[in-house]
């Protein structure tokens, strides 16, 4: 009720034309009710994760430049690839059906040209990157998008791997990306729960290799890249945070609620 | 009510408008919004004016150009429909339909309704072309952050900036409008639905107090809160085993409540009945349950009060402004809330607190659909006496940095589009309707039919 007798109701007629603007007029109206603003350190923790994925991303495609220009001797990826495995036995099954159709994945896009090649295999990464689950260890089953991530990187790498000359090259490369793109993921989800100290320095030695192995392809592409990482880690947490002063959250009456129940979580 | 009209009921005066109402949601599809428009346009034709209603084909039957009872023109026209028997908004291909439809007709005053018609939005953008003034009517009630809201309502913002006045139907939806639309508060009305209350009349024998029969009748959506009645009956049958839910309507949630019924073994006190007559099913019972989470009127509500049912209800939208306090019961949408206020409402039934009749004979003296008739005829009046905006104050009215250009493109484009079919089909060439709807004319006509028919 309000100081000039109007009364928020549709079921008595009352003395006030139709298009009346009472004063409690969106009185019920709530601005960022619900909001929790960022703040910065917890989100450049948080971003660590999109870095780490990019840095090993360019990790992987440096091995590839320098197999595909055969500066780099495809027994020393195999050999580092092996020694990282700790479970020799189902590994085995898994080197063995690589290597049986590492000769079919090698003249798989024979037949595709080069540029259409570098052009498909650059849309796969990028799927790879936006839509890989960039969150801590969750329970339940893997999000779809995480998985169509994981296909994107694998494909790239596949159609990657045709470029190259010798079988052995192209073994080692997709079981690279295996281990990249497949099994550093899961990695990725448990250093969520380590010490921020821990995330920090793997990060920073993922991202110091990343540099360095880029830098001995390109070394101007080493710098861009540096400036990339660094701008994705520091850069972007600060514009997100800014831009927070634009958020304008209106809640009210109209909203669907949201319903309680209690049976339904068991 | 009574549709038959008289002939004193149709004088066309100087006074009565030529009225069209547009909205992709009319006869043969069934709802709130085209009850609406249809006991809208009825009651304005008892009130002396001509109107005629658009929307698109239902084929292979619905199709063409149909006259309803007691007389009303509809035209139906063929655009195709995407979801939920909304037509795809592209701002133009209803053009070359709406412009000799309003110049045959004579048509003074636009009338669109509800907010997810795209045939509503398209003809208060051509309107104007035409001199035609217009008027909007918002039945719905949208959030901010949900993908259809961030979607439909630019859209509506955009449409809202050609109308001459809005209504919505209850304060709640008024103040969610002006927001969404960014309007001016009062250019907004507000009048509420009505209910015929002769269709609604609650049984004559008086309904047993140990038995009570609770009412569900919804579309079985998770916005009508289907989640909240699969929590809670359960619990209510278990403590009142004299209680029986009776469930009318259907929907994606209907498996839910399949299930819940199948997993507590209650198939003697719950009854689902799937799509049904409301009128039929309301009678059999003394309490109302809607749970719904989002609700702009609930029209559902009035029709059980109008009834004589004790009405449950959860607190949202506007629902807290349609019935006195006394005549319904409010809960949170939680479940123990649910299950308390439903519970009260049990007892007090029970204890025989609760006079149909009396609540029947309230409700008939709240809601009538001749007064709202009357409130929207005051504002098209307002609106064919404020002066019109022209095309420059149109363009200038700012809608943002993005949407502003897009939406001055599509007006202008529209305007061109209009020169064309001035040029391709002149007025000349279109043919005015002459003879418009002689009520006496028809009486006259049925009687002698009748008095053919007995003679045989």
């Amino acid at each position: 009720m309000n100081g000039d007798g109007w009364e928020k109701i549709l079921w008595r007629d009352q003395p006030f034309s139709d298009n009346y603007v009472p004063p409690s007029f969106l009185s019920a109206l709530k601005r960022n009710a619900n909001v929790q603003p960022y703040t910065y350190t917890p989100l450049v923790l948080a971003t660590l994760s999109i870095t780490q994925h990019a840095a090993v991303l360019f990790i992987f495609l440096s091995v590839f430049i320098h197999l595909h220009n055969e500066s780099l001797d495809p027994r020393l990826v195999v050999w580092t690839c092996i020694i990282g495995i700790k479970t020799v036995k189902s590994s085995i099954l898994v080197f063995l059906a690589l290597i049986a159709v590492t000769p079919v994945l090698k003249t798989l896009t024979e037949a595709t040209s080069s540029d259409s090649i570098w052009a498909l295999a650059a849309i796969l990464f990028g799927l790879n990157v936006l839509l890989a689950d960039y969150g801590g260890p969750a329970p339940g089953p893997h999000r779809l998008t995480s998985v169509m991530s994981m296909n994107a990187a694998i494909s790239a790498s596949v159609v990657l791997a045709s470029r190259l000359k010798t079988n052995l090259s192209v073994f080692g490369l997709i079981l690279f990306a295996v281990l990249l793109f497949a099994l550093f993921p899961i990695l990725r989800k448990r250093l969520k729960l380590c010490s921020p100290l821990v995330v920090s320095s793997i990060t920073l030695g993922i991202t110091g290799v990343s540099v360095a192995v880029f830098g001995s392809v390109t070394p101007g592409g080493a710098v861009l890249l540096f400036c990339a990482l660094f701008f994705i880690t520091f850069g972007c947490p600060a514009v997100l945070v800014w831009a927070q002063k634009f958020k304008n959250e209106i809640r009210g009456p109209w909203d669907p609620a949201v319903p309680q129940v209690w049976s339904a979580v068991e | 009510m009574d549709t038959t009209l008289t002939s004193t009921d149709y004088i066309q005066g100087s006074s009565g408008l030529s009225i069209a109402m547009v909205c992709d949601f009319f006869h043969p599809a069934v709802g709130g919004v085209e009850n609406h428009i249809f006991m809208l346009s009825v009651e304005l034709i008892r009130r002396g004016h001509k109107v005629i209603i658009i929307t698109h084909s239902h084929p292979p039957n619905r199709v063409g150009v149909r006259w309803i009872l007691p007389c009303i023109k509809v035209y139906y026209i063929p655009l195709r429909t995407i979801a939920s028997n909304a037509t795809l908004p592209n701002f133009f291909t209803f053009l070359p339909y709406l412009r000799p439809i309003l110049i045959r007709e004579r048509i003074q005053l636009l009338h669109g309704h509800a907010s997810l018609s795209s045939m509503a939005h398209e003809g208060l953008l051509h309107s104007h072309l035409m001199g035609v003034r217009t008027v909007f009517t918002d039945h719905s009630l949208f959030g901010f952050d949900d993908a259809t809201g961030i979607l439909t309502n630019k859209l509506l913002e955009a449409a809202l900036r050609n109308v001459d006045a809005a209504i919505c139907v209850s304060y709640t939806g008024r103040e969610n409008t002006v927001l969404r639309g960014s309007l001016n508060p009062s250019t907004v009305h507000v009048i509420p639905n009505a209910v015929v209350a002769d269709q609604f009349k609650p049984g004559t024998e008086p309904l047993p107090l140990d038995n009570v029969n609770i009412i569900v009748i919804s579309r079985l959506a998770y916005r009508k809160g289907v989640d909240l009645l699969v929590a809670t009956a359960p619990r209510i049958c278990a403590r009142f085993p004299n209680v029986r839910f009776i469930i009318g309507g259907d929907g994606p949630k209907l498996t839910a409540l399949l299930q819940m019924r199948e997993k507590n073994l209650l198939h003697d006190q719950i009854q689902l009945l799937g799509s049904v007559r409301h009128q039929d099913v309301l009678i059999q019972g003394s309490i109302f349950l809607n749970t719904s989470l989002t609700e702009a009127f609930g029209v559902a509500i009035l029709e059980a009060a109008c009834t004589g049912l004790y009405v449950v209800s959860t607190r949202v939208g506007g629902v807290p402004e349609v019935l006195p306090e006394d005549m319904i019961f409010f809960a949170r949408p939680e479940e123990d809330d649910v299950v308390r206020a439903l519970s009260e409402a049990i007892y007090s039934v029970m204890a025989g607190k609760h006079d149909p009749h009396k609540a029947h004979e309230r409700v008939r003296g709240m809601y009538d659909w001749a007064k709202i008739a009357q409130r929207t005829e005051l504002v098209y009046h307002g609106v064919m006496s404020s002066p019109e905006r022209d095309l420059w104050t149109r363009i200038d009215d700012g809608l943002g940095r993005y949407a502003g250009p897009i939406f001055t493109i599509i007006l202008i484009v529209d305007c061109m589009f209009f020169i064309f079919l001035e040029w391709l089909t002149p007025r000349d060439h279109i043919d005015y309707v002459l003879d418009e709807w002689d009520a006496a004319r028809f009486a006259q006509w049925c009687q002698h039919e009748t008095e053919k028919s007995e003679s045989r």
